[in-house]
């Protein structure tokens, strides 16, 4: 076993076969050490298979990886390697019964907790309460504290950001920012890009089960255009459709929307020549960007019924992926 | 070390206590039962029933309060109704970890699987260890205040020897508790099995044909109403029983390093 501190995270041709379905099919990827990189794609996508297999919670049918130097199929050196490792799960199942200082108690004495006070200065769980009364907020809020306090060099995280308020989620942002900066390598998933666009410096695309992209995000966010809805006349309509760079049209009953991939200010100077009713200019969601750009949307709607198919023939209860 | 017994146990204090409570008032009830039907010429009655039935329910010598303790308290309360509580508990350990999703987080920790496994086992001593010692003062407590004596050798000995049987009943809802993904399913596996070998060997031990079925039941290993009456009992069944909780218990660790969760 040799930890490489330059690359945290290696994962070569990871494969989970499930029979019935591929919910990794050979993902490959490297994660630098001290960056933070996004695990993005829609819903079902596999992400959950990729991290639980990483976490050794899910046996991998081919291929392997290696955590902080450990080999995921090495259960010895794994459980050794966890003691540097913050995990936050996409589904937070703390024991309903206690309270959140119990379980930091627990956590704290099977991995430490050094920062355990500073962390719960920035994410505020109501520690005292049993947990059954918390918020989906405050359970992410306990499970990131849980993640960051014995002050990891590797934290995996699924979907952090689900369930918080705008507010702890720029705190979290910024956090995980300082945390880079310090030299902790993050690795998280999500499936929105505005997320993954404000703290990554890189991003691979997991799509169906495959990774079908790795690229920095500026070069993502250039390829992702905008999200372009518009209110007009059906001339109108027709002549907005005909630019340069407008993907995927869709008409309904007042206007069109679409994709723009080309020059903001030519789409700008095309809609003042026009009577428009209204226009929304935003960032283009996610299943978008993969349908436009990375194939058909049938094709994206497969993966993601066949993905939820081996979830229920896996894990009863938990459609979280 | 033992974090996460001390972790699990604590949470199973609240549920020891209700459960030594309930036998304890159960046990006060039956103890004083005995003095209402003191006149009644028990035997008489029990007479007429068939052998296997009285071997099922362990009644030797109702006329005793340790007969009377043996078939009402320990036959009914901790070969059958105890077997079949740690056989439930012990099949929601894992599996309910798994259903809801706290596994991914125990497994998140620096710990290996086998050495979950057995912690999170370990905490099932609480349950197991209070009844046992707490409710044997209760019963002996109970019984002299109504004025009858109980030798306290046996009554210890009763308790002591239920032990590695409850231990088997647990192992039995561990092995389903890793092997099935859904709590329910695995409690009810492990309760349905301990209670049928329960039964068979009840049925089976009058029958010489297949009398070799009996030996599969841990039921078939501890049996509490000679133990109280004369303090008899037979080591090597104690010793086989915690040679098949040894098994059980290593079957269920290797089922569980296997398995994803």
């Amino acid at each position: 076993m040799s930890d490489d501190p330059e690359h945290p995270l290696v994962v070569e041709e990871l494969t989970k076969d499930y029979g019935s379905v591929v919910a990794n099919d050979t993902v490959s990827f490297t994660v630098n050490g001290g960056e933070v990189f996004g695990f993005l794609g829609p819903n079902g996508a596999g992400k959950s298979t990729t991290i639980r297999m990483l976490l050794g919670l899910l046996k991998p049918t081919s291929g392997s990886a290696t955590v902080l130097g450990a080999d995921i199929r090495d259960e010895a050196a794994l459980t050794e390697a966890k003691r540097r490792i913050g995990y936050l799960p996409a589904h937070l199942g703390f024991e309903e019964g206690v309270t959140g200082e119990t379980v930091l108690d627990y956590h704290g004495a099977m991995k430490g907790e050094g920062r355990r006070d500073e962390m719960l200065e920035l994410f505020t769980p109501p520690i005292e309460r049993p947990i059954r009364e918390y918020s989906t907020g405050n359970k992410r809020m306990l499970g990131l504290v849980q993640a960051f306090m014995h002050d990891p060099d590797l934290v995996i995280m699924d979907e952090p950001t689900a369930g918080l308020d705008p507010l702890k989620q720029e705190a979290f942002n910024e956090f995980i920012r300082d945390e880079r900066d310090r030299g902790t390598t993050v690795f998280f998933s999500s499936h929105v890009l505005s997320e993954v666009r404000r703290v990554c410096d890189r991003v691979g695309i997991l799509r169906a089960g495959s990774l079908v992209e790795l690229e920095n995000v500026e070069a993502l966010l250039h390829r992702s255009g905008k999200h372009v809805r518009v209110h007009a006349s059906d001339a109108a309509v027709a002549e907005i459709t005909a630019l340069d760079g407008v993907v995927g049209p869709e008409r309904f009953a007042e206007g069109v929307q679409f994709i723009y991939a080309g020059d903001v200010n030519a789409l700008l100077r095309e809609l003042a020549t026009h009577d428009i009713r209204d226009v929304e200019l935003g960032e283009p969601p996610i299943e978008d960007v993969f349908t436009h750009y990375y194939g058909s949307r049938e094709e994206a709607d497969e993966g993601d019924r066949s993905e939820e198919a081996a979830d229920r023939t896996t894990r009863a209860g938990e459609t979280d992926v | 070390m033992f974090e996460t017994v001390r972790y699990e146990g604590k949470r199973r204090i609240r549920g020891a206590a209700v459960l030594t409570a309930g036998i304890g008032a159960y046990a006060g009830f039956i103890i004083w039962y005995f003095t209402v039907l003191e006149d009644v010429d028990y035997e008489e009655v029990f007479n007429d029933l068939p052998p296997a039935m009285l071997e099922a329910f362990g009644i030797e010598s109702l006329s005793t309060i340790e007969g009377f303790l043996g078939a009402q308290v320990f036959n009914f309360v901790w070969l059958l109704g105890l077997g079949l509580y740690f056989a439930y508990v012990g099949g929601g350990i894992v599996a309910s970890d798994i259903e809801t999703g706290r596994m991914d987080i125990f497994l998140s920790l620096p710990v290996t699987r086998a050495r979950l496994l057995v912690e999170k086992f370990g905490a099932l001593l609480v349950p197991m260890l209070a009844v046992n010692a707490l409710g044997g003062p209760i019963i002996y407590l109970f019984v002299v205040a109504v004025g009858e004596t109980i030798p306290l050798d046996h009554l210890l000995l009763a308790h002591l020897l239920s032990i590695p049987f409850l231990l088997v009943c647990a192992g039995i809802g561990l092995v389903f508790s890793v092997a099935v993904d859904r709590a329910a399913i695995a409690e009810r596996g492990a309760v349905g099995t301990v209670f049928v070998l329960y039964l068979l060997e009840s049925v089976v031990g009058g029958a010489e044909a297949y009398d070799w079925i009996q030996y599969l039941s841990p039921t078939q290993y501890y049996e509490p109403t000679p133990v109280l009456i004369d303090g008899s009992f037979e080591p090597i069944d104690s010793a086989i029983l915690l040679v098949a909780f040894a098994g059980l218990l290593m079957l269920s660790q290797a089922l569980f390093e296997c398995r994803d969760v």
